[in-house]
């Protein structure tokens, strides 16, 4: 019965893991993408609205 | 009402940014927490090892309803003040919540499969958490639909906000639901030995999910920003 | 002064409605046709049994209601923008819940109407027996009929104005909508089987609740989503 368990606890770990690590790839490959859009869109203006 | 759209915080490159390394703590500090939960807490009577899940299912639960509620306050914000960064914000805790409802959802079938024997009870706190997660993709799926900022926000705030006052009527209801036809309910009881644990790792899950928010921020506002630029080329130069 | 003028807009809009929708005796026609086909189609799916189709009617009943009152809604905001009658709309000077409320009005008679054809049409498909409590069983409609219209016209006044309405409309509806459909059927379910646990009465305490807090609410919030 805890053998069996122990599967789903594994599981349940694994699962977090997989979801937590997969949105911090996400989030920064978006955050990698808007600064390199943000940076070609402001470098390439001379009188930059800043 | 003006829509100001001019106060996007100013998180250019050229700042020291320090939320990489909040980032790198938040992280360490989650698996700390792991373990010690893991390893000092006793296995329990009736579910064994079972226990254990409860380490990452309550706590998911708990930064989702947290992060749901960032969504209510910064969506009635900007209805009140129409700052785009309060917008933002809450889109950005919305796709974090919505991440973490999900997952709150299927650690509650993992804990549910060998406790109860079925993949799903219909017990009120599943349920209303499933109802938020139909919710939150309603709300990601308005945004990704209407392409006018201004639109898009002052929309999303509506459906945010009406959202959250739905929830805890939903919860009220399908608890009624359950008791009225005398179902059982889920045993809810604490034993003192795991709530350190617990709140470590609750913690762990806030700090991921704050880390989460800022970063999606952050490239929302960046997105923004580009957005706003590539309209004054458009429109022929700087105006000022 | 303003509340007499804002109320004849009101009758106004609620007449404009309701006989654009006669004349084209068509929109009522199909709307309550498709009612009825889905609770056909419930009762394939529910399988011959008399006792079974007994216990699911009320279910079967609010959930071919709905799907066909969306329908409704979006159809109602559908004329309007087609003929860009909406923008014409808000150039008159006056209170926006005006608009709100003749449209609410206007799709309460409607689905209302709509919903007695397909109650009759539920009874004897479905085999009902109407029980002698029916007047809480009418009550327990039109509250839930008011929770269901009110959020419909609120959210079609948005989804009709977006590219994909059609997926929209239901997918933000239907979540808000879990609590109207929860009470009522299982009230509904309750008062067809002769109500033993007394839940009817706990269940309309919630209806009403809940179809005061959206009103108010939907009424507070209609403006941000009309002018935008």
């Amino acid at each position: 019965m805890t053998g069996q368990n122990l599967q789903f606890v594994i599981a349940a770990y694994g699962v977090t893991w997989l979801v937590i690590l997969g949105y911090l790839i996400r989030v920064h490959r978006t955050l990698g993408r808007a600064r390199l859009e943000h940076a070609r869109v402001t470098g390439a203006q001379p009188g930059a609205s800043q | 009402m003006t829509y100001a759209s001019a106060s996007i915080p100013a998180v250019a490159a050229g700042r020291a940014d320090r939320w990489p390394w909040f980032g790198v703590f938040a992280f360490a500090f989650l698996i700390l927490s792991q373990a010690i939960a893991i390893i000092t807490s006793p296995a329990d009577r009736d579910m064994g090892d079972l226990q254990k899940i409860m380490y990452v299912h309550v706590p998911a639960a708990w930064t989702t309803f947290i992060a749901f509620f960032v969504v209510l306050v910064f969506s009635l914000r900007y209805l009140w003040k129409r700052r785009e960064k309060d917008d933002l914000l809450a889109a950005s805790a919305a796709e974090v919540g919505a991440t973490f409802n999900g997952l709150t959802l299927i650690l509650g079938m993992i804990w549910g499969r060998p406790a109860w024997g079925v993949w799903w009870t219909w017990d009120a706190r599943l349920t209303s958490t499933l109802v938020l997660f139909l919710i939150f993709v309603g709300y990601l799926s308005l945004r990704a639909f209407v392409d006018d900022a201004e639109r898009r926000a002052e929309w999303s705030a509506v459906v945010g906000a009406l959202g959250a006052i739905n929830v805890p009527i939903v919860y009220m209801s399908v608890r009624w639901w359950r008791t009225l036809h005398q179902v059982q309910s889920t045993p809810s009881s604490m034993d003192p030995a795991y709530v350190l644990g617990l709140r470590l790792n609750a913690f762990a899950f806030l700090f991921i999910l704050i880390y989460f928010i800022r970063q999606r921020y952050h490239a929302a506002c960046l997105q923004r920003s580009t957005e706003h630029a590539e309209e004054m080329t458009a429109l022929g130069g700087q105006q000022s | 002064m303003t509340w007499r003028r804002d109320w004849s807009r009101v009758r106004a809009i609620v007449w404009k409605d309701l006989v654009t929708e006669r004349r084209s005796k068509a929109g009522f026609s199909s709307v309550t046709a498709l009612g009825v086909t889905i609770l056909v189609l419930f009762g394939f799916a529910l399988g011959p049994d008399a006792q079974v189709l007994r216990d699911a009617a009320a279910g079967a009943l609010w959930l071919a209601a709905l799907f066909a009152g969306v329908l409704a809604f979006s159809r109602s905001y559908q004329v309007e923008l087609e003929s860009g009658a909406l923008e014409q709309l808000l150039q008159y000077p006056g209170s926006r819940w005006t608009i709100y409320v003749g449209k609410l009005l206007s799709n309460l008679i409607f689905v209302g109407l709509m919903l007695v054809i397909v109650i009759v049409t539920a009874i004897i498909l479905f085999q009902v027996r109407i029980p002698a409590t029916w007047p809480s069983l009418v009550a327990i409609l039109v509250l839930g009929v008011v929770g269901v219209v009110v959020l419909g016209t609120f959210y079609a006044g948005m989804a009709s104005r977006i590219r994909a309405r059609e997926v929209l409309l239901p997918l933000l509806l239907f979540p808000m909508l879990v609590p109207v459909l929860l009470a009522a059927m299982s009230a509904s379910k309750a008062l067809l089987t002769g109500d033993l646990m007394h839940e009817a009465s706990a269940w309309t305490r919630l209806l009403i609740a809940y179809d005061m807090i959206f009103l108010v609410a939907t009424l507070l919030a209609f403006e941000h989503v009309i002018e935008a």
